[in-house]
């Protein structure tokens, strides 16, 4: 029998908090990450509004707790400030004294700084210190650079499924546990804001001048953000006998392609409903055993439908609360999956149902509508958590109170 | 992770005549630059016309290595499809940067976009074929192909017949210009085949797309058995040493990662003097990528189906064993990321 998992330390920064404290807050607050970008090189500076993280690379390496130096991206510093808090969390002072593995997500790497020298790096005319940088293209140099500076020696890996990489990083992660190759995995994702991404999401029509408006009729797109966020995993027998504080436990996942479309999800939400259907049947709990869906909801014509009527389909008239905190934090990309992992542990944790920024009119295709008040006070015994993307990659996960 | 699996049907796009050749009688291609390319097939037979204009080159490795394996395999599903690849489309990537430059963030086209996103050729792949099982996509380098197997070989034992697993790597000339600047490759041009002749700073680039069939039980399509992977981040020498003896103390054949490049030798040096069978190179057949492990594993796979190894592909080699059951795989990606395999004869 495979063991269960649980999580027993979280950390994360998002437009909405550099802790998973001050992100709780603002959710109790209903105080929204979305504005305008300091950082980000490009024209749509005051036009497309984002969930950037207030804080310069100087500031971030700072709560790093490391020197300012070359090599090291913004994707990365945002990932070592999740990782720390993470590691803190969950008592974890020292990794040699138990093989821990880590598990990353990333959609472009360290985008964020190369796309500023990429014209020096091809042109033979200039040198210069951004040579450096080369190796922060691709997606394992953030991996490897937190690796290194707070001491993971064991098993690494970088995902990416686009929209869903960190959810996937999680279920990696457990399923290693499970498979007994390890009782400690950290997994998680990490997102800066990029022009590349930017760009890339606006050509295809998919970006809100407005804030995003998740399962209103009249959404038009997402708004882009970045954010970290890690979640420590453990077996139950480690947990036990290293008397860790279980925060909750991922007890269902799923993982499932839909083979529709390049970009778009199907109407009917096929790849959603078999992702939540299956991930919900792992983790042993029936469908009216679900207090609260905390969905993918990008706000994008087309994820609202599918996510909608794959609600529908799932749980017929009895949809559980649902909300997107995407109006919030953005849309995340890569880290959102773990950024919205930790969001359904508070839910659990505090009794709280986060609410659906900017809703104001129900869907034309559906029959329901996001949770838009505040709940606390509520039972919350277990959670979906989606997380869709790009290459019909569908990842959910059901988190689930401990109760021993 | 130590779990037999079963390699059922494989296909390989690489500098070589993989493809369509047999091992047996397949000559070596000889090149002069330090930059050996993909001999690509006729797409045709496997991409709609319609489709193939739209597909960038990795697109296409990724797909067509992708079918042929399927199809070779006898399965009618993929199942889960599990990739890796260190760079995804590096045409797609650096189109778009050039295009948001050259447009000025307006009016840009978003196709080379949506296909570099990483885990575009999984998408793909499950699009053409109605795979809707399981789908992962792993970028970590020297780990990504191996991350694949590690997690096919779980999907195994977590009860899934078979899953289609694969690595795909494009080199293009901006992207080996880059590299050159960190020292990746020799200065001065060597042949393939000369690659060993010396060992001096940096190696010859490659690239390739190479699927697998992976099966959870022996059948008549089973050219080769997996039975181990383990992955060693930057390891010390000890324990390279103590994984090569544990897994390969008893195999009667080393594939060897070695590239000639004296920047990284050493472990290489290491394996050798742990592990005295012997051993063959690969990198003058496919070059130096991140997912060069791949290449590595459809070569042992195929010396052991045909139970011989060719004399032509090898040619550095003085003396060939000519009776081998066990062969190791050790490999690594610029001294980072350590890879060991573990390949027998069904």
């Amino acid at each position: 029998m495979a063991e269960r998992v649980f999580i027993t330390g979280m950390g994360m920064v998002t437009a909405i908090g550099d802790n998973v404290a001050e992100n709780l807050q603002h959710l109790r607050q209903q105080k929204s990450g979305l504005g305008f970008t300091d950082y980000i090189d490009t024209i749509y500076k005051q036009v497309l509004p984002v969930g950037e993280i207030k804080l310069s690379n100087e500031a971030l390496f700072n709560r790093a707790g490391i020197p300012v130096q070359g090599g090291f991206t913004r994707t990365t510093l945002l990932g070592l400030v999740a990782m720390l808090e993470a590691l803190q969390q969950a008592g974890i002072r020292n990794l040699s004294k138990e093989p821990t593995g880590f598990i990353n997500a990333s959609t472009v790497g360290g985008m964020c700084d190369t796309e500023k020298v990429y014209f020096d790096l091809i042109n033979p005319e200039k040198e210069g210190d951004f040579i450096e940088s080369i190796n922060t293209l691709d997606c394992a140099d953030c991996t490897q650079r937190i690796a290194d500076t707070v001491g993971f020696h064991d098993h690494i890996a970088t995902i990416s499924t686009a929209c869903s990489s960190s959810a996937n990083a999680l279920m990696f992660g457990a399923r290693m546990i499970k498979h007994g190759m390890y009782r400690r995995m950290v997994c998680g994702g990490t997102e800066a804001l990029t022009r590349f991404t930017l760009n890339g999401f606006n050509s295809l029509k998919n970006v809100d001048k407005q804030f995003c408006r998740p399962f209103d009729n009249q959404r038009t797109g997402l708004n882009l953000g970045e954010g970290a966020a890690y979640l420590v995993l453990e077996s139950e027998s480690f947990a036990r006998a290293n008397n860790s504080t279980i925060l909750a436990e991922l007890s269902g996942y799923c993982n499932a392609n839909e083979a529709f479309h390049p970009t778009s999800p199907s109407p009917e939400g096929d790849g959603a409903y078999a992702a939540m259907k299956n991930a919900l049947a792992m983790s042993g709990h029936k469908l009216e055993d679900v207090q609260y869906v905390n969905v993918h909801g990008t706000a994008t014509l087309n994820n609202d439908v599918s996510e909608g009527r794959a609600l529908e389909r799932l749980f017929g008239r009895k949809v559980p609360p649902f909300s997107s905190t995407k109006p919030f934090t953005g849309h995340t990309l890569a880290a959102a999956g773990a950024i919205e992992a930790i969001y359904a542990v508070l839910s659990i944790q505090h009794g709280i149902i986060f609410p659906n920024l900017n809703f104001s009119e129900k869907m034309e295709e559906l029959s329901i509508i996001p949770v838009t008040e505040l709940q606390e006070g509520v039972l919350i015994k277990n959670v979906i958590s989606n997380s869709f993307g790009f290459g019909g990659n569908n990842a959910s996960l059901v988190l689930s109170k401990y109760e021993g | 992770m130590k779990v037999k699996c079963y390699i059922q049907g494989m296909a390989a796009i690489s500098p070589q005549s993989t493809f369509e050749g047999d091992i047996t009688n397949m000559p070596l291609v000889r090149t002069e630059s330090n930059r050996l390319a993909c001999i690509e097939p006729d797409y045709k037979p496997y991409i709609p016309a319609n489709s193939l204009r739209r597909m960038t080159r990795i697109l296409k490795m990724g797909l067509t290595a992708a079918l042929k394996c399927l199809a070779e395999s006898g399965v009618s599903t993929p199942g889960p499809i599990v990739t890796g690849t260190g760079k995804g489309s590096l045409q797609d990537t650096e189109k778009f940067i050039k295009e948001i430059e050259q447009y000025k963030e307006t009016a840009l086209n978003p196709t080379p976009f949506i296909q570099s996103t990483y885990n575009s050729v999984n998408g793909l792949i499950a699009l053409q074929q109605q795979g809707t099982d399981y789908n992962n996509t792993f970028v970590h380098r020297g780990f990504s192909f191996e991350n694949a197997l590690v997690d096919s070989m779980m999907l195994l034992q977590e009860g899934y017949t078979h899953t289609l697993t694969g690595g795909f790597e494009e080199i293009t000339p901006e992207h080996f210009y880059i590299k050159s600047r960190i020292g990746h490759w020799r200065t001065e041009p060597v042949a393939n085949t000369d690659l060993f002749n010396q060992e001096l700073p940096g190696t010859i680039a490659g690239e390739g797309s190479t699927f697998f069939v992976l099966g959870a039980e022996a059948n008549e399509h089973s050219i080769a058995a997996l039975s181990a992977c383990k992955l060693l981040y930057k390891p010390d020498p000890m324990q390279l040493t103590a994984t090569l003896r544990e897994l390969g103390a008893d195999a009667d054949l080393i594939i060897s990662g070695t590239n000639g490049d004296s920047n990284h030798a050493h472990y290489y040096h290491l394996l050798n003097n742990t592990l005295t069978q012997p051993s063959i190179p690969f990198k003058h057949l496919c070059g130096e990528y991140e997912t060069a492990g791949a290449f590595a594993l459809w070569l042992a796979a195929s010396l052991l189906k045909a139970g011989t190894i060719p004399s032509a592909l090898f040619p550095m080699v003085q003396q060939l064993p000519s009776n081998f059951k066990k062969i190791v795989i050790y490999n690594h990606f610029y001294g980072e990321q350590h890879t060991v395999m573990v390949v027998e004869r069904v």
